[in-house]
């Protein structure tokens, strides 16, 4: 009896042991609530910044002849590949975005833990255009640019759809063409999904405009310009582009250097669709980098002469700096989280805009350009100009672009050429420090030129060059996907 | 009293007829011994003995009887073992069974008190010396306490008596004769009657022989017969450290392969303590600490790195600091897969097994101990630092490169001698005159008072300060029940400033004999402390110009080593001087006083078990035990502490006075972020901070086992073990910033918002709260079998669950097993009989093979998220956000590690000399590496099984023991063990940060913890700044502590020793014993102190190095020093740090290697004669000087203990400490 006694004991502890392990072992939580899967795909944002790369690999970026250099600048200007992955290198800004789609993968596949439950919509949506988004930036950094002829060879990135739940996933590149589905599949189904009310602080979340500005971008890079146009006039539609835009030439002009640091990325800004803090040394440095706005590069791109419009515009008042190793527009605040209360180091975060109203306008106009809309590209460019020129008189002929004077200004272009030019010119300054100047350069496959003071460096980086594509992350070529080539 | 409880049978001849046979066979003169016999015979009508025995020993053959008649065995002195018996018998009474075995042999044999006392061979029968008179007596073992049934022959004749219970005889003898002492496990004594008629004698335990040896592994007291792993066992006294506290520390130099380093000496600090050296890359390492059958559970887990960051939590970290060291009965190392079998997933790092004193029949036994210990302070010639002279020197070579221009210095943030004197050239108002004029003379004049002031701060800020320890225990009981109690009393006055201590521990252990099937075990124990030490915040490590970092750092011991001794502590009129620190006024006596860390901890444990005997051999026990520790730290920083007064330096509430500039620099004022023009404010206007924080541990394990021991034919020996166990261990950690505590206004807080908005801005929350859950469980399964002493197999199964890796089905369980055997060569025939035997008489082969595990650091088996507040710049945009931690990863498991053990145990001419060797072979796999990962899932260093390890180790302890003659003796024993480690496998590569400091790091191809240095380039010799070799080739001042290629580093060599061990000497001459142990450590590297800096303050006290820094081009030819660069070349370093490079560098190495006489030890125990008269049992006198002479450490470490180099925080080195010991038992 004792003996049946005992067994009975232990059958019972052995089958209540694995209850008893259930405990986690600390106070991590569960993604088991709609409002924890929203505070989850609020992580789905890249904690990492492309601008110091992006920028420097750009016509933005001159030598100014200064003897220091800084990896993060002078690698990418020099078309190098960095193997590090410190701040603002291009291995970190791979982690970080798919450290942004891990998150957004497990909030999608929390939600559907939960029955895809209607309430969680919200969270869906932002999560799968998220996911688009971090994919589409690094499709293009790390892949070649979209082209209907060949992206369906092309290399592209690792599309990732599930949580990775062992210790190395398994992944292959795809192509280019199978990537840009994904991101069109995940953006068409994220978009209507999309619930502005939710956010506490939208415009650090994708909000309806946000999503169809990066819409914009998204059909601009496919050249689908009809889908440009309708997705701008959806952004229209909850509001005129025009009054969104930064007040340049209104609020902007008087403000002191850190006042307009502190506003420039404020989540007040109208004109900023979608903000994302990221740890980066960007903002505190680029002044001061040897490859970036020296003199030259500062007359090419400000001077009155050198626009359609042939007014130099506010922008060029707020460059601060008496010197060009360090001219800048105070663009970036640092946020520094201290390691301790009372530490003196710790992590620079700059908030960097990631979309803004001025691109849903400079895309809308692209895309009219492409579809033969003149007289629509050149209404977005006056309204854009509105904001720009200092004193700005609607009734003054002066201030106004017209189409003849587009022409005038490039007289061997064709039209459409001519007005693509002329919004590229505008852009060019409009982000200025900002890096967005690199994707016009991968997107309609202009050259750089990249030559040193000395004369030692000569680089003419053309459309086909293979230095365009950034090389992957050290540790995913060791894990076995094919490199780009060099 | 009467001393003859004997004294009636004395009289009884026996020629009663039925005693005439055993009288014939047994040749035994003394009728008393009979009387005993028939007694046993009487009572035990039941024990009847079945023996069939060929060629048996005899020791095999009584084993026998003693088992079948539930009776005793004792021998006397060492039988004949190479005499062979044939023997038959069915269901004999006891007598004829021994008449059977011993007759042909001529042994004598008695039974008294349910036991067989065996004596060696009789010279042959003699007739009884005509009783002269009647000498009386006592025995007593070394410590005073009496044996009973102790043997007394009149030498040369067949008197014979034996002891009663309180260790009394009473023998006629004559005045001249010898009398021979005989007790199992005691030396054999002959001692002259000399004419008296009361002789005390004391027998010293002799543990080569007889004296049952017994292998705890927590579990099970095991027979050695069945035993096959390496484990060494400590008796507690024997162990014990006058004046040390922590036993763990008490350790050190004792058994091979058991490394312990000091690396922190304050009170609770945990040494680092390896059984054969590291078995995880990223685990803690540590062994398992089990205490009474119990595993001690650690309130908060120390890292390797934590425990020489001085950080406070270290003072909690070490579990054993409230056990009290008199409690320690033994303590058992279990070394290798097959002593820790039974511990299976947690047993990788090894096993120290406690097992506390219980209740002993006999009479109530009072023990008390006095230990009263002096340390002494640390000495100025140990250290390599600037006298005051020298230092003033080299400040006025800073002057000259332009560091102490008087405007910026007025206002530095830190500052001493000529921070004081620029403050006070500015025209004072209210003096009306300038506090020092600005002249040659007058500054000269000023500057002369520090340069001769040649501070002594370790006399300032230490003491030789009293500890003392008193410690009393009651021993004694029935054979229904027995009882130990204890209590204990420490306090230490603090031998640094601000630091002191108090410990009370309790201790009770009960046993209970319910019936003969029955047993219960009882013990509760409790400790509570109370501690101070300087308030500390922890170190933060800054990666970015590669080095740590502790803000108020005002450990007395690291702030005596880096202050300048021209500073001083006391103005000319006798009051506190101050001088600068973060802008505030700083002085070290008073910041002693006024920042403060009061720690208290309360640990209760209640244990209870059963032991039910089932039938014959099977018995049932379980066991439960419940603890309970609670330990709260507050960290009191007054109003007119530094800390505090940082806060407001430079704003309207400094009583200094507002000052912009302090007020723009002050890195403790808050700006507000939305008001982007406004002043840095204080977030502390007034009062101090009241931080607290509390860890709390509760802990409960439940075991039910199932024993079954059998003895077969008595060839066959069994064992089988069945246990199955669950355990859990909630933790909880909460700490709590609190601001505005006014200390001098009755204790009501004031807080100010903006304190509670910096926080948020800076997503450090002002309080927080974290616990953690263990649960664990196993079933168990153990065999152990041996045949005719000579050969045993040992095997243990083991399956274990625990939760710590998240939940998971499929990580959360891991079986474990082990096989091990061992031959005794000794007892084989053919050995038995060599001429071998004569010089080596014991001689034992054993072998292990298992796995053992333990689990990882990782606990991401399921998604590990984190709800934070988002690092947005504006309040108003903050909002929650769950980040991802740690990915799931499914393949998570424990790590794991194959162990091959083979041992050789050797006893030599009657074991006078012992050697055991073990040699092992480890190779660990599945361990938990941070390694770097494409980072397409999401999570770039990630945590995940992938790091192999392996390391091979050689164990000799080589034991003597002589004894030219009964007066003197001595016992030796040296230790060592090599162990060489070796990372083989290893994704991906840390940063050169990670491989350059103190702790070293992991590398394919290099030990766990290796340490790499930068490769000095030589100095530049336009300005002497360091320059190194980099990775390409090139000759650079700047290296990236970041950067990822660590080609070009030097490997200098493990962290951790590859070489250590202990010898000592205990040396007994009558009533003085005397005893000394070396320890020492070799094959290890040691980074020096980061004393490097490309700009010095006025405060720095630089070492003595700097005599030959680099001053004029061309002197880098001759000197590595680098130069005090000037302002131009500072400015010119661009931000870079070739200096802390250079603090990291091949040029900053020492080797590790120490030869320490670590304790010595003289004894005196009061003689018999004198204890008689004052009614003591024993009574003993101790010097103990610990930690005494450091013999031989590398010189470029100028005296400083190897072991010690985490300065800083709570860290205090192990001072030299002279303790007088008082132990007294009545």
């Amino acid at each position: 009896m004792k003996k049946y006694l005992f067994i009975i004991v232990l059958g019972a502890t052995l089958s209540s042991c694995n209850k008893f392990l259930e405990q986690e072992p600390d106070a991590r939580t569960k993604i088991d609530s709609p409002v924890k899967i929203k505070e989850l795909v609020a992580s789905a944002y890249p904690k990492s910044t492309y601008i110091a790369f992006a920028e420097s690999m750009s016509d933005n970026a001159g030598d100014k002849g200064v003897s220091s250099r800084s990896e993060q600048n002078s690698f990418p200007w020099e078309f190098k590949d960095q193997v590090k992955s410190l701040y603002d290198m291009p291995a970190r800004y791979w982690q970080e975005c798919y450290k942004a789609i891990a998150a957004a993968n497990q909030g999608l596949e929390s939600i559907a833990e939960l029955g895809n439950d209607p309430t969680l919509n919200a969270s869906k949506g932002e999560a799968l255009v998220a996911r688009a988004y971090n994919h589409f930036m690094l499709v293009n950094f790390f892949a070649r640019p979209y082209d209907e002829s060949s992206s369906s060879t092309d290399p592209g990135i690792p599309y990732v759809e599930k949580p990775e739940v062992t210790a190395l996933g398994k992944y292959s590149r795809g192509t280019v063409a199978a990537v840009y589905d994904n991101i069109e599949r995940d953006l068409l189904a994220g978009i209507p999904l999309i619930d502005n009310s939710t956010y506490k602080s939208p415009a650090y979340h994708f909000t309806k405009n946000a999503a169809y500005a990066f819409a914009t971008r998204f059909y601009l890079f496919k050249k689908d310009y009809a889908n440009v146009v309708k997705y701008a006039n959806l952004v229209a539609s909850t509001g005129t582009i025009a009054t969104s835009l930064r007040n340049w030439n209104g609020k902007y002009k008087d403000l002191a250097y850190y006042d307009l640091q502190a506003i420039y990325t404020k989540s007040t800004e109208s004109a900023n669709l979608l903000l994302c803090e990221a740890n980066s040394i960007w903002g505190r440095s680029f002044a001061g980098y040897n490859y970036g706005l020296n003199s030259a590069l500062l007359a090419e791109i400000f001077s009155a002469a050198n626009n359609p419009v042939k007014i130099q515009l506010t922008y060029r008042s707020k460059i601060f700096g008496g010197t060009e190793t360090v001219f800048n527009i105070p663009k970036f605040s640092e946020n520094f989280i201290k390691e301790t209360i009372s530490a003196n180091f710790g992590e620079p975060y700059n908030v960097i805009p990631l979309l803004t109203m001025e691109e849903v306008l400079f895309n809308r106009a692209e895309a009219n350009a492409n579809l033969g809309n003149n007289q629509a590209v050149i209404d977005d460019l006056n309204a854009f100009l509105s904001k720009r020129i200092t004193g700005y008189n609607e009734s003054n002929p002066n201030h106004k672009l017209t189409l003849a004077k587009v022409t005038s200004f490039y007289p061997n272009l064709s039209i459409k050429d001519a007005l693509v030019e002329s919004i590229l010119n505008f852009k060019r300054q409009e982000y200025i420090f900002e890096g967005m100047r690199w994707f016009d350069i991968i997107r309609l496959k202009r050259t750089v030129n990249h030559r040193s003071v000395k004369g030692d460096i000569n680089l003419t980086i053309g459309p086909e060059d293979n230095r365009r594509v950034l090389q992957l992350p050290t540790e995913v070529i060791a894990s076995g996907l094919d490199k780009n080539p060099r | 009293m009467n001393n003859l409880p004997f004294g009636k049978t004395w009289r009884l001849i026996p020629h009663d007829p039925r005693f005439s046979k055993p009288l014939r066979i047994m040749k035994i003169s003394t009728c008393l011994l009979f009387a005993f016999v028939t007694g046993v015979q009487a009572n035990g009508i039941a024990q009847k003995v079945t023996l069939k025995m060929k060629n048996a020993r005899i020791e095999e053959a009584l084993n026998a009887i003693s088992k079948q008649s539930n009776l005793q065995l004792f021998y006397g002195e060492n039988i004949d073992s190479k005499a062979r018996i044939n023997v038959n018998l069915k269901d004999a009474s006891v007598a004829d069974a021994l008449n059977a075995v011993l007759k042909s042999n001529n042994i004598e044999y008695k039974i008294i008190a349910n036991t067989i006392s065996v004596n060696g061979k009789t010279e042959g029968s003699r007739s009884s010396n005509i009783v002269q008179q009647g000498v009386s007596g006592t025995v007593k073992d070394k410590d005073g306490n009496a044996l009973a049934g102790a043997t007394v022959t009149v030498k040369g004749t067949a008197i014979t008596t034996q002891t009663d219970e309180s260790g009394h005889f009473k023998i006629n003898a004559n005045s001249n004769a010898t009398l021979t002492i005989r007790f199992i496990g005691y030396a054999v004594r002959e001692v002259a009657v000399s004419d008296r008629n009361n002789l005390n004698i004391v027998l010293t335990s002799d543990e080569n022989k007889l004296e049952e040896v017994v292998i705890s592994t927590g579990f099970q007291n095991l027979n050695p017969k069945l035993f096959t792993g390496a484990a060494v066992s400590l008796k507690g006294k024997d162990v014990i450290q006058e004046g040390t506290t922590d036993v763990s520390r008490a350790l050190e130099g004792r058994v091979a392969g058991v490394s312990v380093q000091n690396v922190s000496g304050t009170f609770g600090a945990a040494p680092k303590m390896r059984i054969r050296g590291a078995t995880s890359i990223t685990g803690e390492n540590k062994p398992l600490w089990v205490i009474d059958g119990v595993i001690l559970e650690d309130v908060v887990n120390i890292s390797n790195e934590q425990l020489s960051s001085g950080d406070a939590s270290t003072l909690i970290g070490s579990s054993v600091a409230g056990l009290n060291m008199d409690d320690i009965e033994d303590i058992n190392i279990l070394k290798d897969a097959s002593a820790t079998a039974q511990y299976g997933a947690r047993a990788m790092n090894g096993v120290v097994v406690v097992r506390t004193k219980r209740g002993r029949v006999g009479k109530l036994q009072v023990n008390y101990t006095g230990n009263f210990s002096v340390n002494l302070k640390p000495n100025y010639s140990n250290y390599n630092i600037m006298n005051s002279v020298d230092q003033m020197s080299v400040y006025a070579e800073l002057e000259r490169k332009g560091w102490f221009n008087y405007s910026p210095t007025s206002r530095a943030e830190n500052g001493g001698v000529y921070t004081k004197l620029a403050s006070l050239i500015d025209y004072d108002e209210s003096l009306g005159d300038y506090g020092v004029k600005n002249t040659d003379e007058a500054k000269g004049a000023f500057l002369k008072r520090y340069a001769l002031a040649n501070t002594n701060w370790f006399d300032l800020l230490f003491k030789n300060s009293l500890q003392q320890e008193h410690s009393v225990s009651f021993n004694g009981g029935s054979e229904q029940s027995q009882l130990y109690f204890s209590t204990s009393y420490l306090k230490d006055n603090g031998w640094a400033m601000g630091n002191n201590v108090e410990r009370f521990t309790s201790n009770l252990n009960a046993n209970f004999k319910l019936s003969d099937k029955l047993s219960l075990n009882f013990i509760t124990t409790g400790a509570i402390r109370n501690q101070q030490a300087p308030g500390t915040l922890g170190r933060v490590s800054n990666p970015v110009e590669g080095r740590y970092s502790r803000d108020f750092d005002i450990n007395p011991f690291s702030y005596a080593i880096n202050s300048s001794r021209t500073l001083t502590a006391y103005n000319e009129d006798g009051s506190l001087e101050y001088f600068r620190r973060n802008y505030a006024p700083f002085n070290i006596i008073n910041e002693l006083r006024n920042n403060t860390m009061d720690l208290n901890m309360l640990d209760l444990k209640f244990q209870g078990g059963l032991t039910y005997k089932i039938l014959d051999g099977l018995s049932f026990s379980s066991l439960g035990a419940m603890r309970y520790v609670k330990t709260g730290q507050e960290h009191k920083i007054r109003e007119n502490s530094n800390m505090a007064m940082a806060y407001r330096a430079g704003t309207s509430f400094d009583p200094l006075g507002v000052d912009s500039e302090v007020r723009k620099n002050n890195r403790f004022l808050y700006r507000d972020p939305e008001n982007t023009a406004a002043e840095p404010e204080t977030v502390l206007p007034y009062g101090g901070f009241y931080n607290t924080t509390d860890d709390f541990l509760k802990s409960y394990t439940f075991r039910n086992s199932l024993e079954y021991n059998k003895n077969f034919n008595e060839v066959h020996d069994l064992n089988l073990f069945v246990a199955q166990e669950i355990r859990s261990a909630n933790r909880q950690n909460k700490s709590n910033i609190g601001y505005g505590y006014q200390f001098d206004k009755g204790g009501v807080p004031f807080v100010d918002p903006k304190a509670i908005e910096q926080a948020v801005a800076n997503n450090l929350p002002y309080y927080s709260m974290g616990p953690t859950y263990d649960r664990q469980t196993y079933f168990l399964f153990r065999g152990a079998y041996a045949y005719d002493g000579r050969y045993a197999i040992n095997g243990t199964f083991r399956y274990d669950g625990s939760n710590r890796m998240g939940s998971s089905a499929t990580a959360r369980w891991l079986p474990t097993w082990n096989i091990s055997g061992a031959w005794n060569i000794d007892r084989e025939k053919f050995y038995d009989n060599s001429s071998v035997k004569e010089v080596m008489n014991r001689f034992t082969i054993r072998g292990t093979y298992g796995l053992t595990a333990s689990i990882g650091s990782a606990t991401n088996s399921s998604l590990v998220v984190k709800s934070s507040s988002s690092l947005r710049p504006f309040p108003t945009e903050q909002e929650n956000v769950i980040n991802i931690i740690n990915l799931a990863n499914n393949d998570l498991t424990w790590e794991k590690q194959y162990e091959a053990n083979l041992g050789f145990d050797f006893g030599f001419l009657k074991d006078k000399l012992n050697l055991t060797v073990d040699l092992y072979d480890r190779k660990g796999f599945d361990l938990i590496y941070n390694a770097r990962t494409p980072a397409i899932g999401g999570e770039y260093k990630k945590n995940f099984n992938y790091a192999d390890m392996r390391s091979k180790g050689l164990e000799i302890t080589l034991g003597a023991n002589i004894k030219p003659s009964t007066d003197f003796s001595w016992n030796s024993n040296l230790n060592f063990a090599f162990n060489k480690n070796e990372v083989t496998k290893l994704e991906g590569t840390p940063i050169i940060f990670e491989l350059v400091g103190t702790d070293g790091g992991p590398l394919q191809g290099h030990p766990y913890r290796g340490l790499y240095s930068i490769p000095f380039g030589g100095l530049n010799p336009k300005t002497g700044v360091p320059m190194f070799h980099n990775g390409s080739g090139e000759t650079v001042t700047y290296i990236d502590p970041q950067g990822d290629d660590i080609s070009f580093l030097k490997y200098e060599g493990p962290t951790d020793p590859t070489f250590m061990g202990g010898f000592s000497n205990t040396f007994n001459y009558k009533g003085f014993s005397l005893f000394a142990l070396f320890t020492f450590a070799k094959g290890n590297k040691v980074r020096l102190n980061p004393v490097f800096n490309s700009s010095y303050s006025d405060l720095d006290a630089t070492p003595l190095e700097f005599r030959n820094r680099w001053v004029v081009p061309g002197d880098e030819l001759d000197t590595n020093i680098p130069a005090i660069p000037d302002r131009g070349t500072f400015n010119g370093l661009n931000g870079e740090f070739p200096y802390n490079s250079y603090n990291y560098s091949d040029q900053r190495i020492a080797k590790g290697d120490l030869l320490k006489l670590k304790t010595i030890r003289l004894t005196y125990n009061i003689s018999n004669k004198l204890m008689e008269k004052i009614k003591l049992r024993n009574a003993s006198l101790s010097l103990v000087a610990n930690n005494f002479w450091l013999i031989y450490a590398d010189k470029k470490l100028n005296g400083q203990d190897p072991e010690f180099f985490g300065t800083g925080g709570v860290a205090l080195p192990v001072s030299r400490m002279y303790t007088l010991s008082l132990k007294v038992g009545f």
